[in-house]
């Protein structure tokens, strides 16, 4: 199979993996939302049962060992159809190849099927490749059976499946044995990069008879489709065993289509190179890192605290990661925030710079991340393609655009410019009333990373500012339910001069301003955000204008937010997505709407002789030419 | 009242705590908000989606859009024939989850407890023998440590040792290892020293104080008389009277710390048993799993109290129903 789509090379997507189901399925923000971002510790890890032992007569490794990942959770469920979790997306990924895959060159690299398009982006062709068969007795893969899927179970509304948002409004039609075709109802010139088109095969039989009875209880917890017993040779290794609570075996599949593709390393050719696999459910940390020391594990994540100490280890491998997560400091520009004293600060653009001014970015990675995490200026990781360079950005926070007196000029330039009397006395901000400022700033509780972010940013704020911060702990449920979101209500506001309607508000956007979550709030850093450097037009939902999908805080955007998004989907080439993704992110990063702080790495640790991990996003995109070296 | 009688009485009363235990549980789940909603409708925003629609389905998914009387009815018919429903947490009937994690826990549970029972009483009456010497003062000593230093910490600290230092157990918990056999065995020996340390200070002291009551008393002084061995005179004349008071407290005592205890030491050494199955069905909200769980506890707790019971008269032939003679 030709594969079409080898030119796009679009950075910043996840390893196919487990960050596939992040950023593939909308987790991306949950999971950032969950704080884990950057204390999120949970990598793969592995146990080497075997001795890696030269290589077979053509050249490729010998097949050894076994790779056994551990993880802090189990997995709630392991069919492909409702699995929204990460983790069980790498359970399921064992034994079963998503439809395509992006490369360490961030190029799209086709897995089942191959995606084209040849009018910008409108209809979208999937070649599948032949020869992918499920076990006896489903039969082949072919194009009737993703059809069938998306017509019978995406595009209904009883089956309810994870993927059923990616095909609304699409229209599917079968064009051969082996190809269908797509038509979308606007172009998208970046849809593989969104995911929204990535599909597990799964045989028509199997699910045929809760279609024709639209028995959701009964496919989500069909037994076929939970132990992945159908997935024939569409993966490098068959599921011996779900222990729930415990986690999966596998053995591996001599039978792996992959082998034959003739395309990608050379490695694929006899892959996969361990003998067996599996995923092991250890919950406590301590735990986790003394079988990554032992070499009972071969890889695991490390927090920031204990990487120094695992680099000097012989016995672990040590990688940074780059993620597309954030750390950002959330400021409430609704009603209910800035508690302390009249109108809010906060409303100003000059005042969030001034802020952004304030918190040393280079001290908090070199303080805090230990060196383990790059600054965050404007909505993209710099390794992003469509980062605008660090010239094109204001650097706020660093340099000569760090400390107090750059603060203080840009907060003099909001209090200018608000109705109330705020003034300085001295370097400290006042109210009109000439008291001290206190604010609020909530973290994650728990969190050690978190509460010492919190600490840092109080101290900043009041070197620079005279700002004192009370810093208040919370747990994630608590502040998601009373502080971030509120009940959806609408109404109409005024936004740089023009009437905004919120027709569709939702929980994370409830409507204007004046519409507030139960508790009120100043700051927090409890949440951190995707900046889908793949497909940043996904940031459409934080940023296309005041009434955008997702905005707690209450941001207007002071720029032209909506135009430059419309003419980002209206763009007819990559090349002419530059233009209108560059003028995006220089405006962001002026106008900060959620204070940019930094973008943690992703660490972790992997046995020595493992060959095959990088230090790229998209680590574990080839995870079948891994193997033990001897 | 015949023994038959008060079993019968209690196994009634077992019944009525149960649908007390189940109705008390149930609301506090009902009145909970539920974060899965929550996640639906935030995840909708992100995807483009309707959040209301998906709430709404959400909840249908859940079946949290039925009236509370007719979830609640659903749900005490459904106990009672043993039909616990569908854990959504673990993707598996809750029975089966339940069977699951009670094969794991009773690996390590059952040698805890005979372990605790049988070397409790023993250190004691021991202790209770050569009291204020410094056989007593170890006996002691080792006591208040199991008891005072933490099992979570106690299990880490052992795992760094044994695990990481000496490599002489694994530290990933393997549950295809057969039940009986020595790789078991060998990784399950550090979680059953942890909790029995943990579990027998208490009993230790309880029955040294018991039997020092019982040193100088007149049946001892007679045995002691008569010639009979000490070890003799300790296990027939000192033992006995010294469980009588144990025993009432020493299946409530072991029940009390099992889960607590349990899931802690689960945790650390990565065991899939009741503990961990219990907590995180509580953290993910899984109506069926965790009232599965609980009422596997509260018959756990209720048989127990009944055996420590029955036991109580075994032991001591003085106690007896009021009309035991029929």
């Amino acid at each position: 199979m030709r594969p079409g789509r080898h030119t796009i090379g679009a950075a910043g997507g996840p390893s196919i993996t487990r960050r596939q189901w992040l950023t593939g399925l909308g987790m991306g923000a949950t999971a950032g939302l969950a704080g884990c971002s950057a204390d999120d510790d949970s990598g793969t890890e592995a146990t080497d049962d075997g001795d890696g032992t030269g290589s077979e007569p053509d050249g490729t490794p010998s097949v050894s060992g076994t790779y056994d990942t551990v993880i802090p959770s189990s997995f709630s469920t392991l069919n492909p159809l409702y699995n929204t979790g990460s983790r069980a997306g790498t359970a399921i990924g064992r034994t079963l190849d998503p439809g395509y895959t992006f490369n360490t060159d961030g190029e799209y690299f086709p897995l089942l099927y191959d995606l084209s398009t040849d009018d910008g982006g409108s209809v979208w062709v999937f070649d599948i490749r032949e020869g992918l068969s499920f076990t006896d007795p489903y039969g082949q893969v072919d194009a009737s059976t993703f059809v069938y899927q998306i017509r019978e179970l995406h595009q209904t509304d009883w089956a309810a499946t994870a993927a059923s948002a990616d095909w609304t409004g699409i229209t599917v039609e079968e064009t051969g044995e082996f190809q269908f075709q797509a038509e979308l109802p606007e172009p998208r010139l970046l849809w593989p990069e969104s995911y929204d088109p990535l599909l597990y095969p799964v045989p028509t039989d199997i699910v045929d008879p809760y279609v024709a009875d639209e028995d959701v209880e009964g496919l989500r917890q069909e037994e076929a489709l939970l132990d992945l017993s159908f997935t024939g040779n569409l993966g490098g290794y068959t599921l011996e065993e779900w222990e729930r609570g415990a986690g999966t075996t596998y053995s591996r599949n001599d039978e792996y289509y992959l082998r034959d593709i003739g395309e990608g390393p050379e490695l694929f050719s006899n892959a996969p190179y361990f003998e067996g696999a599996s995923i092991d459910v250890v919950e406590e940390r301590a735990s986790r890192l003394a079988a990554l020391e032992t070499g009972e594990a071969d890889s695991a994540g490390i927090p920031p605290e204990r990487f120094s100490e695992f680099e000097q280890n012989p016995r672990v491998s040590t990688y940074r990661i780059p993620q597309p997560f954030n750390r950002i400091l959330s400021v409430n520009m609704r009603d209910n925030g800035w508690n302390a004293g009249p109108g809010n600060l906060f409303r100003h653009t000059a005042f969030r710079q001034g802020l952004a001014a304030a918190i040393g970015k280079e001290e908090l990675i070199a303080g805090i991340f230990r060196g383990l995490a790059q600054p965050h200026y404007t909505w993209q990781p710099s390794w992003s393609e469509w980062h605008p360079g660090d010239d094109a950005v204001t650097q706020l926070g660093t340099g000569d655009r760090y400390g107090g007196e750059v603060a203080r000029g840009l907060v003099g330039d909001a209090i200018a410019d608000s109705e109330f009397g705020y003034r300085f006395d001295g370097n400290a901000l006042v109210t009109p009333e000439g008291e001290t400022i206190t604010l609020d700033l909530y973290h994650l509780a728990g969190g050690e990373t978190s509460q010492l972010i919190a600490e840092f940013i109080g101290e900043e704020l009041s070197d620079s500012l005279g700002i004192e911060v009370t810093i208040e702990a919370i747990d994630a449920v608590r502040f998601q339910q009373d502080y971030w979101t509120a009940a959806p209500q609408g109404g109409t506001d005024t936004v740089d001069g023009e009437a905004v309607s919120w027709d569709r508000p939702t929980p994370n956007n409830p409507g204007p301003r004046s519409v507030t979550s139960a508790e009120s709030w100043d700051m927090s850093i409890v949440y951190g955000l995707n900046t889908y450097p793949l497909n940043p037009l996904t940031n459409a939902a934080f940023f296309d204008g005041a009434d955008a999908r997702y905005n707690p805080v209450g941001y207007y955007p002071e720029f032209d937010a909506t135009g430059v998004f419309e003419r980002a989907r209206s763009a007819d080439s990559e090349a002419a997505l530059q233009e209108p993704f560059t003028e995006l992110f220089q405006n962001l990063a002026e106008e900060q709407p959620y204070v940019m702080l930094a973008f943690g790495d992703e660490l972790s640790g992997y046995t020595p002789d493992l060959v095959g991990p990088t230090e790229d996003f998209f680590n574990g995109w080839d995870f079948p030419a891994w193997y033990f070296d001897a | 009242m015949g023994v038959a009688g008060y079993v019968a009485l209690r196994v009634g009363w077992a019944a009525v705590v149960s649908v007390i235990i189940v109705t008390v549980t149930f609301g506090l789940l009902a009145a909970a908000p539920n974060p899965s909603v929550q996640q639906a409708a935030t995840q909708a925003a992100l995807e483009g989606g309707d959040p209301q629609e998906a709430v709404e389905r959400e909840r249908q998914l859940r079946g949290l859009d039925e009236p509370l009387h007719v979830r609640y009815l659903d749900f005490l018919t459904g106990v009672y024939t043993l039909e616990w429903g569908w854990s959504e947490y673990r993707s598996q009937p809750v029975t089966t989850a339940l069977a699951d994690a009670v094969l794991y826990t009773a690996q390590y549970s059952i040698p805890w407890t005979i372990l605790t029972v049988l070397f409790g009483p023993l250190i004691g009456v021991y202790s209770a023998a050569n009291m204020y010497t410094w056989r007593d003062h170890a006996a002691t000593g080792f006591a208040f440590f199991g008891y005072a230093i933490p099992n979570f910490f106690f299990g880490i600290i052992l795992l760094l040792i044994f695990g990481v230092w000496l490599e002489w157990i694994p530290i990933v918990f393997r549950t295809e290892v057969p039940a009986f056999s020595l790789a078991n065995a060998r990784q399950l020996a550090i979680p059953v020293f942890v909790l029995v340390t943990g579990s027998i200070g208490a009993i230790m002291r309880v029955s040294r104080n018991e039997s020092a009551a019982f040193r100088n008393a007149t049946f001892m002084k007679t045995a002691k008389a008569k010639g009979v061995s000490p070890l003799r005179a300790y296990a027939y004349h000192v033992m006995r009277p010294t469980l009588v008071p144990l025993s009432t407290t020493l299946v409530g005592q072991l029940l009390a710390i099992f889960l607590g205890s349990s899931l802690l030491v689960e945790v650390v050494f990565g065991i899939p048993g009741l503990g961990r199955l219990t907590f995180n069905a509580l953290v993910a909200q899984d109506t069926n799993l965790v009232l599965g769980s609980t009422l596997l506890f509260t018959f756990l707790a209720v048989v127990g109290n009944l055996l420590e019971d029955l036991a109580f008269t075994v032991l001591d032939p003085r106690i007896s129903y009021d009309d035991r003679e029929l």
